[in-house]
């Protein structure tokens, strides 16, 4: 009989609470079933029954490290529900702070991943990296975590010291770019660790829908901001990184490349920075209608749909989530792989479980 | 991409009614379309299954709004079941499986042809269609009430007084959540 590993409820790196029973013979693995739903919290519920105000504090918290995707989804959504587009200035101040997530996602992913592989000295760089993001964050929004940065029709707060963002973004670009990247392409204990290890084929990637850098490592070149441009990624010039390997080592590099991608987008969208308003003001009452909106969010992309009825409460929304898509995956990218290398694995989609309970 | 797609589309999956553009996407309702067939068609044309927003219609019949992305463009197709069953799409596109175990863990939405249907955000054994039943007992019920009066036992209960309740200097800090 096939013992059955039991990993979980709480993630022996990430410490969030989500299950992987393992099935091995000896220490290969043969099968695994994933339970989610440990921290459930009805959020599409909750959104129903809160006015539109109240809802943006909410999605706010539907993750908390990636909660300014929530509020610029959902913001956009309103948005297009009212037939509104917020000013240009504030579509700027949006992807600087939607590019700053992003890096401090990377950078905290980056980080915990090499800690799993037992790169401390390299844990050490990616944190200290990440905490010029944080300041950043701090210094644009006030806060470290939920920035309340968007709100329907534009945003909270102005750029007040746009210079100190763009030498931000400069150093982080440079730093990455001439240390995390050669040591995490060429390192021999992350090459050890990571080439080979964990494949997501192309196709399995395409038919579970994977997303993000997760989908862009297993060669599909698929990106909201280029496919679908929003503020103003049609006017920004960046790469969209794509490995075909599929592998733990693809996702790292893809996630790295997008770090300095990230950087020219803060530099760009800083320097276009017109002067002007940064937000519409009151639009409500909501019109009655329905509404989607997608971001390409550090996980990949984020949907959210809303519908109104004309009061002051939506009477849906709907939330999906990148790793809600994703994670399904590690039941196979664990197929034939180390018992060892489960955490790692299932860490390098860059899971947010809270996203995915909602 | 070629507006003729969107238009060679519409003709394969039957949509007798123009695509209605609104934001990034494309709006259709096709009331009597099937799942499945609607799920075939667009895989062949390399097409992402997105998720599925069902939404009751008072009537113990569901409004389902299936997101799909057709090279970067959204579409948004609505089909109208009378009951709470729909056929499966998980078998052919395996994106789906979690979102149909989510619906019927919220709605009770029964999707045909599947093996079967463990529950995802509930656990197994918890009665389905929380949401529902939530909404049931009034609009502004909590679906943990609901959860823990038909699914995980009895509701624990608290002292009345903050006070009382346990932690170490009795402010509520060992709580259970």
């Amino acid at each position: 009989m096939s013992p059955v590993i039991p990993i979980g409820p709480y993630h022996p790196a990430l410490e969030e609470p989500y299950k992987i029973d393992v099935v091995c013979d000896g220490e290969t693995v043969t099968g695994a079933h994933i339970t989610v739903g440990f921290n459930f919290r009805a959020i599409e519920w909750l959104a129903e029954r809160k006015n539109y105000a109240q809802d943006l504090a909410l999605v706010e918290r539907v993750c908390g490290i990636c909660s300014n995707v929530h509020t610029l989804t959902f913001s956009r959504a309103l948005e297009r529900l009212a037939g509104v587009e917020a000013p240009e200035r504030a579509r700027h101040i949006r992807v600087v702070v939607h590019e700053a997530e992003r890096l401090h996602s990377h950078l905290l992913w980056a980080g915990v991943a090499c800690e799993l592989m037992g790169f401390q000295t390299l844990f050490m760089a990616c944190f200290a990296l990440r905490e010029k993001v944080m300041d950043v964050l701090e210094a644009v929004s006030g806060n470290r975590v939920n920035y309340a940065m968007n709100k329907p029709g534009g945003v909270t707060r102005d750029i007040v010291d746009p210079a100190m963002v763009v030498a931000a973004a400069r150093e982080i670009g440079r730093v990455t770019n001439e240390q995390l990247i050669p040591v995490l392409t060429t390192d021999r204990t992350v090459r050890a660790r990571c080439a080979g290890v964990g494949v997501l084929t192309r196709e399995q990637a395409r038919s579970w829908g994977a997303l993000g850098p997760v989908a862009r490592a297993s060669g599909l070149p698929q990106d909201i901001r280029r496919s679908a441009p929003y503020e103003i990624y049609d006017k920004l010039d960046f790469e969209v990184p794509v490995r075909e390997e599929g592998d733990v080592l693809a996702r790292i590099v893809v996630r790295a490349l997008e770090i300095v991608e990230s950087c020219r987008i803060i530099e760009q969208a800083i320097e276009g920075m017109p002067a002007g308003p940064t937000d519409l003001g009151n639009f409500l009452p909501m019109p009655a209608g329905e509404a989607t909106a997608r971001i390409e969010g550090p996980r990949g992309e984020v949907f959210y749909y809303v519908a109104s009825d004309g009061s002051d409460s939506p009477t849906r929304v709907r939330i999906r989530t990148p790793t809600f898509a994703n994670m399904p995956t590690v039941a196979l990218m664990v197929q034939g792989q180390q018992l060892a290398d489960v955490p790692l694995i299932q860490a390098s989609i860059d899971p947010c479980y809270s996203c995915t309970d909602r | 991409m070629d507006p003729d797609v969107f238009e060679d589309v519409r003709t394969e999956l039957g949509i007798g009614a123009p695509w209605e553009a609104r934001g990034e996407g494309r709006w259709a309702e096709a009331a009597s379309l099937d799942p499945v067939t609607l799920a075939a068609r667009l895989l062949a044309r390399q097409a992402r299954f997105v998720t599925l927003t069902a939404t009751p219609t008072g009537d113990g019949g569901f409004r389902l709004l299936y997101h799909w992305d057709l090279d970067g463009s959204l579409l948004n197709i609505a089909i109208r079941v009378p009951g709470a069953r729909v056929a499966s799409m998980a078998a052919i596109c395996p994106a789906a499986d979690w979102v149909e175990r989510e619906v019927r863990d919220y709605y009770g939405l029964e999707f045909t042809g599947r093996d079967d249907t463990p529950p995802l955000m509930l656990r197994e054994g918890d009665e389905r269609a929380l949401f529902v039943r939530t909404q049931e007992l009034g609009r502004d019920a909590d679906p943990a009430d609901t959860a823990r009066r038909t699914g995980g036992g009895p509701a624990p209960q608290l002292p009345a007084s903050p006070s009382a309740w346990p932690g170490p200097s009795g402010n509520g800090a060992g709580v259970p959540s």
